[in-house]
């Protein structure tokens, strides 16, 4: 076949015709096919088909009868309107910026601090890897152990922390923790003790790999230990630390574990976050429609702040002609 | 301004890699180091420079011990073997950036960083960063950067050993022609010979061992080495090495090599020297551009016949290596003439040019009597 292909040519030259060129590997067809189709069909079962069903149950009256006798009618835009009109959803929106920021953002920059002093003040290898190890620990645990675990800590009767508080001196009464207003700080501050240390672990491993020259030019200069972190270290992390960011916003987005075990949204919804609405609404309530119509105004607001931080991040890696 | 003395220094972790080195640079004058790779010349720059505490010993600059300054205190500027450009900074942060550390006025930083880029021609890429700016531009950066510091001491660590021949060239003439680097001390680290003859004032020929093995001008290293370390280090082709026994005959001494029937006349030149050192063993260093291949036999050269093994035409002289009575010889040719492998030619060689060197110790018989 291959000579057939050769001579339908003729601009080639007359010695390259008859020239025996390397034989392509031998690879079934059906090979390439396969390594290819497999992803593709598993991610159009999980991910396209599911997204795509979701969109279109959130034009429709679907609940959960209406589901399994197929009978569900097209209502338009009419879900989304009760979704965005809803105190339920303005309120969880306020409650999931009020997480993005003091939870997601407060993790990154605690991450960030910790894993930057690690590295400039920890000198010993061992020390090092046996704080990195207890940092890191918290991460493993599954969340609704941590969710258990941080319900009894903070338990306001006689929980951990309102103990040592209370020892301390700091606070004279107890704190209600998961009364209404607080209930939500209660699941921001299991979350940080939970995930602080991806960014850390991020942060360190971009810290771990900068090129040492440069600072040894930085010695050289005379540039002070501040100035040096504040003009080449940071700057030059700013793609992994957009990176850490990434992460975390990315996972505020499905968030519902640790409100699920811990406050249930409540009380009186006073900790609910968009997900978890959502979820409420669909699996518990199985109001189909609705709750798909949840999902996509979530998919559209992450898909927004993503996109934007992936255009801060090329925009950094292109001012540094990595891209 | 000021003369930069090294005294007795040394530093070692798991092993030592400087000994007890010592030499010093003049104001004005242009000292480099060459040597082979992982040998420790960068080393020795970084305990110059104050980024490694040596061991013992003393770094004086200006006749003041400045040992145990922090490398911002002394006054010294260094580029790195890899550059050690900011990234994130423009052409122009990165020169700027010794003088915005020192707390210089912006306008001032600007109008000297622009003198030093016109200096080294990248005043048109002051805007752009490191990432996107060629090898050669890059190290012009790097080398601006420490120009433009002002400082009484340059410490250049293989500033253009990374970048392809003809720009290495082209940057070579550049540091002939810096005003500012003929001003000061300058330490100039590299492990190719050709840049420490062209530039060096003197040269300095770190062997293992972390020992400068000879210091001096760079023709008197070359017509004279120390050593068989530095004969080997310094010319491309290498210096031919033989090892051969003095043999007497008829009253005339011969050089016979160990592996095979080459023999040769000792010149009326070296008679005595040979006769001083008393050892039958010696060893033989000639240059490959005193053998050359010859139509007929000349005077005041010694004729022998050889088979080519290779050659190696390469426009403006050719390489020969060819084979004489079981020695591998490399010869510098003419680059009218062309060879094959496998021809036999007859070489000449000139016998008053060659270099002895102790058996055992390799130290050239010059410095032994």
């Amino acid at each position: 076949m291959n000579q057939t292909v050769r001579d339908s040519s003729p601009s080639q030259p007359a010695w390259f015709r008859n020239k025996r060129t390397a034989r392509p590997l031998i690879v079934a067809r059906w090979v390439p096919v396969a390594l290819v189709g497999l992803p593709v069909a598993v991610l159009l079962a999980i991910v396209i088909y599911p997204t795509i069903w979701m969109f279109y149950h959130s034009l429709r009256d679907t609940n959960i009868q209406g589901l399994f006798m197929g009978s569900h009618e097209y209502i338009g835009f009419q879900n989304y309107a009760t979704v965005i009109g809803s105190d339920r959803f303005q309120q969880s929106l306020i409650h999931l910026v009020q997480y993005l920021t003091f939870g997601a953002c407060l993790q990154v920059l605690i991450g960030t601090v910790l894993a930057l002093t690690l590295y400039e003040f920890v000198k010993s290898n061992a020390l090092r890897t046996a704080i990195l190890i207890i940092l890191v620990l918290p991460m493993m645990l599954p969340p609704s152990i941590v969710g258990v675990l941080w319900r009894f800590l903070l338990t306001p009767s006689n929980g951990a922390v309102n103990q040592a508080l209370l020892n301390i001196g700091l606070i004279k009464n107890h704190i209600e923790w998961f009364n209404a207003g607080v209930s939500l700080w209660s699941i921001i501050i299991a979350d940080i003790w939970n995930w602080v240390a991806l960014p850390l672990l991020i942060v360190y491993s971009g810290r771990v790999s900068l090129p040492p020259a440069v600072y040894e030019a930085a010695r050289v200069d005379g540039a002070g230990q501040w100035k040096v972190m504040r003009r080449i270290t940071l700057p030059m992390l700013k793609e992994v630390i957009a990176i850490a960011f990434i992460l975390r916003f990315t996972d505020a987005f499905k968030f519902v574990d640790l409100v699920y075990i811990m406050t249930s949204g409540g009380p009186a919804q006073s900790s609910e976050l968009p997900t978890y609405i959502a979820f409420q609404r669909g699996i518990r309530e199985f109001a189909i429609g609705e709750a798909a119509a949840y999902a996509i105004v979530i998919f559209a607001i992450s898909a927004v702040i993503i996109t934007l931080f992936l255009k801060y991040m090329k925009r950094v890696m292109k001012a540094q002609g990595l891209a | 301004m000021a003369r930069l003395e090294v005294d007795e220094i040394c530093k070692g972790w798991d092993f030592p890699v400087i000994d007890e080195l010592s030499f010093s640079v003049d104001e004005g004058e242009f000292f480099v180091i060459v040597g082979a790779s992982g040998i420790g010349k960068t080393t020795l720059l970084r305990l110059i420079s104050g980024l490694e505490t040596p061991d013992a010993g003393r770094v004086i600059i200006g006749g003041a011990d400045q040992t145990k300054l922090p490398p911002y205190k002394r006054r010294i500027a260094m580029t790195f073997e890899s550059y050690a450009l900011y990234p994130h900074l423009s052409v122009h942060e990165n020169i700027a950036s010794p003088l915005r550390a020192r707390k210089v006025p912006a306008k001032e930083r600007d109008r000297r960083v622009k003198e030093v880029a016109r200096l080294l021609k990248i005043d048109h890429l002051l805007n752009r960063r490191p990432g996107e700016v060629s090898g050669g531009q890059k190290q012009r950066t790097a080398l601006g950067r420490t120009l433009v510091a002002d400082p009484e001491i340059f410490l250049l660590d293989e500033p253009i050993s990374h970048l392809d021949a003809k720009i290495r060239h082209e940057l070579r003439t550049q540091f002939h022609t810096l005003e500012d680097l003929r001003k000061v001390a300058t330490v100039y680290v590299t492990h190719d010979y050709s840049e420490a003859l062209s530039l060096g004032d003197r040269i300095g020929v770190m062997g293992a061992g972390g020992k400068l093995e000879q210091v001096g001008a760079p023709r008197d290293l070359f017509e004279r080495p120390a050593n068989l370390t530095v004969a080997e280090h310094l010319g491309q082709p290498t210096i031919n090495v033989i090892g051969a026994r003095l043999q007497s005959e008829d009253g005339t001494l011969f050089l016979r090599a160990d592996s095979g029937e080459l023999k040769f006349p000792v010149g009326k030149s070296n008679r005595a020297l040979l006769e001083r050192h008393g050892k039958e063993k010696i060893t033989v260093g000639l240059r490959p551009q005193f053998i050359k291949p010859i139509e007929e036999a000349e005077d005041g050269a010694e004729p022998l016949t050889a088979e080519i093994d290779v050659f190696e035409p390469l426009g403006a002289t050719g390489i020969m290596i060819a084979n004489a009575g079981g020695v591998r010889l490399t010869a510098l040719t003419n680059p009218e003439k062309h060879f094959e492998p496998g021809q036999t030619v007859t070489l000449a060689v000139d016998v008053d040019r060659f270099h002895f060197f102790d058996a055992d110790s390799g130290v050239n018989l010059d410095r032994l009597n």
